[in-house]
């Protein structure tokens, strides 16, 4: 029945089923059943689908993250999500070379405080005559680079430092445990408008290792729960008891268990550093004044709204909200996926 | 239950100790030194500057022990006048000055002199309190009622309209950036439709909050003082509410659908109880557990949560305050900020726990 190079597949499979029994049940104990969601589907109706046939073919054949992404593509607010975000990657990769106006002509403003959107500029332009709709698009690169690589270093951090403090626990857990809480009790913003302030210099490298290297603790505490869980298990003892070294069980044993949760933390990560850059750049401490990014965008649009110029501040706002929205929809999608158990 | 709540003060200290050493290094370690601030200011005299300088135990190009040392004079281990770890009074510098310790130091309620204003970083600090603690009470008080409303409507109604468009909607609100969220509101109602102001706690032309001259003023025509100020409290705490709202009434939902599924809720409704006495009794008293604990935490963050909303609103509170230091190169105000608001987390987190400790009979401690 069960893989034998995938000890969980099982586990996995009945607690899958378990989970949606349960929620099956206790829907009917409270509500009549509707909407698509809550759908309750007779399966011993004459003609309707027999859901322990379809369990019968998972058992045979499907991996854990075929499971997964089997869930994952069900779930129609994340497919839109994915949609939206690989439009705007594709906009960030290709935008700024096909772009229809000239980065560095800047044709002057014909009004104070900027034109409104016309044929010619869709989104209007800024006080000094940059189109606006240029902005969004040279402001995609740089936004997603930041959020996307300062998530990759803050994952990569974050499961390093869990997985070293759960394995191990003892003196290195109390260590590492004791950076996480003084990283977890200064104010987050505190301490990256200072980072950025004084060591960002408006690079966007250094904006990124910023953010990346003060928001793992979150995701070393995920893993280290996860370890300190999963070290106890009945497949840790018997990897251990024939002989395979630390190493290897930490990272080919536990840790592609412990992945799910992490993996969805790290979107929601990434969801939020895209926001907090552009406020960070808003503030004219993060990228300098030459380049743009979203929220470098918006940095001087307040000013130009009190004279009733919305557009400045309107569509680069839009482009990160659309962004960030989409994130938080293929998180969601990624938890229900990768991590049945917790449906927030 | 005090042998429990004395020792997680105890571990609190180390940790209060290392945020003292980081916020420390993060300023040593910024370019251009604890001098930096000076280069700000010309009418600084290099005599003020050099005394200044010495008063904390600063200096131009500090070698390893010299840190050490202006860090024990900020902290108030070290005695900088005499160079020492003892006061004028022969006793350890460390101890209350009633004791005969000495006066500098963060052991001694002294966070150093701003330096762009000329005037202690506490008094800053407690001046602009106030400000701070009435738009993010007033937010706070707004959001955490109606997350509980939201949220526990949502659950009990669990994949009705309702319950999809609150969902739908939190998404939104939740995946706003809140300074554009402040600007778009300014923009509508401020500069469209002219009906509430745009800046600031009080009108722009009258004394400036929170001063002798505002308090005069106040005293003598209180009504109008407080309504003004909620005309002014309006925007910021549309914004503030908007994005919290979200995420705590996703909280309070799936916190609620926790104990509805529980078979204890499933056994009173077996047994006959009305829906609603199983829904408040039974479900929502149990699901309050992790609210509290939330709540709780949350309050840690209203003293830094309001950088973005007090920037796009300018309003006079803490976290224009810390934008200020920094852009002053303000060290000494930085640091005190950044210390205060991470006490202040630490210490929500142990009220935090010793709350859930109380509410929950099950926890032993």
């Amino acid at each position: 029945m069960t893989d034998p190079r995938d000890p969980h597949t099982h586990d996995e499979v009945v607690d899958d089923l378990v989970a949606r029994r349960d929620e099956a049940v206790t829907d009917l104990m409270r509500s009549p059943p509707e909407g698509a969601d809550g759908a309750f589907v007779d399966h011993y109706a004459p003609g309707a689908p027999d859901a322990d046939a379809e369990y019968e073919v998972a058992l045979e054949s499907l991996s854990q993250w075929q499971l997964a992404r089997r869930r994952f593509r069900r779930h129609r607010l994340a497919m839109v999500g994915l949609v939206i975000f690989s439009l705007m990657l594709g906009v960030a990769i290709v935008g700024p070379i096909v772009q229809p106006y000239e980065f560095t002509n800047i044709p002057g403003a014909s009004r104070q405080g900027g034109d409104p959107p016309s044929l010619e500029h869709v989104f209007g332009t800024t006080r000094e005559g940059r189109d606006v709709f240029e902005l969004v698009i040279n402001g995609a690169r740089i936004s997603m680079a930041v959020g996307l690589f300062s998530m990759l270093i803050a994952g990569f951090m974050g499961v390093l430092v869990g997985s070293l403090a759960g394995y191990f626990g003892g003196w290195v857990d109390n260590g590492l445990m004791r950076v996480v809480d003084v990283l977890f009790a200064i104010p987050f913003l505190f301490i990256i408008l200072v980072a950025a302030r004084f060591f960002g210099q408006g690079q966007v490298s250094s904006l990124i290792l910023i953010f990346g290297l003060l928001s793992w603790p979150l995701i070393a505490r995920l893993v280290r729960a996860s370890f300190l869980s999963l070290r106890e298990a009945d497949f840790v003892d018997a990897a251990r008891a024939v002989g395979v070294s630390d190493l290897r069980i930490a990272f080919r044993h536990i840790l592609p268990n412990a992945l799910g949760p992490v993996i969805v933390a790290m979107t929601l990560l990434m969801a939020s550093t895209i926001i907090l850059e552009a406020f960070v750049s808003f503030l004219n401490f993060g990228i300098q004044e030459t380049q743009v990014s979203w929220g470098n965008a918006l940095a001087n649009a307040q000013s130009a709204l009190i004279l009733g110029n919305w557009w400045w501040a309107f569509f680069p706002g839009m482009a990160i909200a659309l962004t960030v929205i989409a994130i938080n929809f293929i998180g969601d999608g990624l938890r229900d996926a990768l991590d049945p158990r917790s449906r927030a | 239950m005090v042998q429990y709540i004395i020792r997680r003060v105890a571990q609190a200290i180390p940790v209060l100790f290392l945020i003292a050493v980081v916020s420390f290094m993060l300023m040593m370690a910024a370019p251009g030194g604890p001098q930096a601030q000076f280069n700000q200011n010309p009418r600084i005299s290099q005599d003020a500057i050099d005394r200044y300088m010495a008063r904390w135990c600063l200096e131009r190009n500090p070698d390893l022990l010299a840190s050490l040392r202006s860090f024990g004079g900020w902290l108030g281990v070290w005695n900088c006048d005499e160079g020492g770890f003892f006061s004028d009074q022969g006793m350890p510098n460390f101890l209350p000055e009633f004791l005969g310790g000495g006066d500098n130091g963060l052991l001694h309620l002294d966070l150093g002199l701003s330096m762009s204003t000329n005037r202690p970083v506490l008094d800053l600090i407690v001046e602009r309190m106030p400000a701070t603690f009435i738009l993010m009470g007033t937010a706070f008080l707004i959001w955490v009622t109606f997350a509980i409303l939201l949220g526990v409507t949502a659950a009990v109604k669990r994949y009705s309209l309702f319950d999809q468009s609150v969902t739908l909607l939190s998404y939104i609100f939740y995946s706003l950036p809140t300074f554009w969220l402040g600007l778009i509101l300014i923009f509508i109602f401020a500069v469209v439709l002219g009906w509430l102001p745009a800046q600031g706690i009080v009108p722009t032309r009258g004394p400036t909050f929170n001063s002798s001259a505002y308090w005069t003023a106040f005293h003598q025509a209180p009504l109008t003082h407080i309504l003004d100020m909620g005309r002014h409290l309006i925007l910021p705490v549309a914004t503030l509410v908007a994005v919290n709202i979200a995420a705590d009434s996703r909280f309070v939902r799936s916190s609620m659908l926790d104990t509805l599924g529980q078979d204890y809720v499933r056994t009173a409704r077996a047994k006959g109880l009305p829906r609603q006495r199983v829904v408040f009794r039974h479900a929502f008293r149990n699901a309050l557990l992790p609210i509290i604990t939330a709540v709780t935490l949350e309050i840690a963050f209203l003293f830094s949560g309001a950088i973005v909303t007090e920037t796009i609103f300018s309003w006079p509170g803490m976290g224009r305050l810390y934008i200020d230091g920094i852009n002053n190169r303000d060290y000494f105000l930085v640091m005190g900020i950044v210390l205060i608001g991470s006490v202040f987390v630490v210490t929500m987190n142990i009220v935090a726990d010793v709350v859930y400790a109380i509410a929950d009979p099950r926890i032993r401690y």
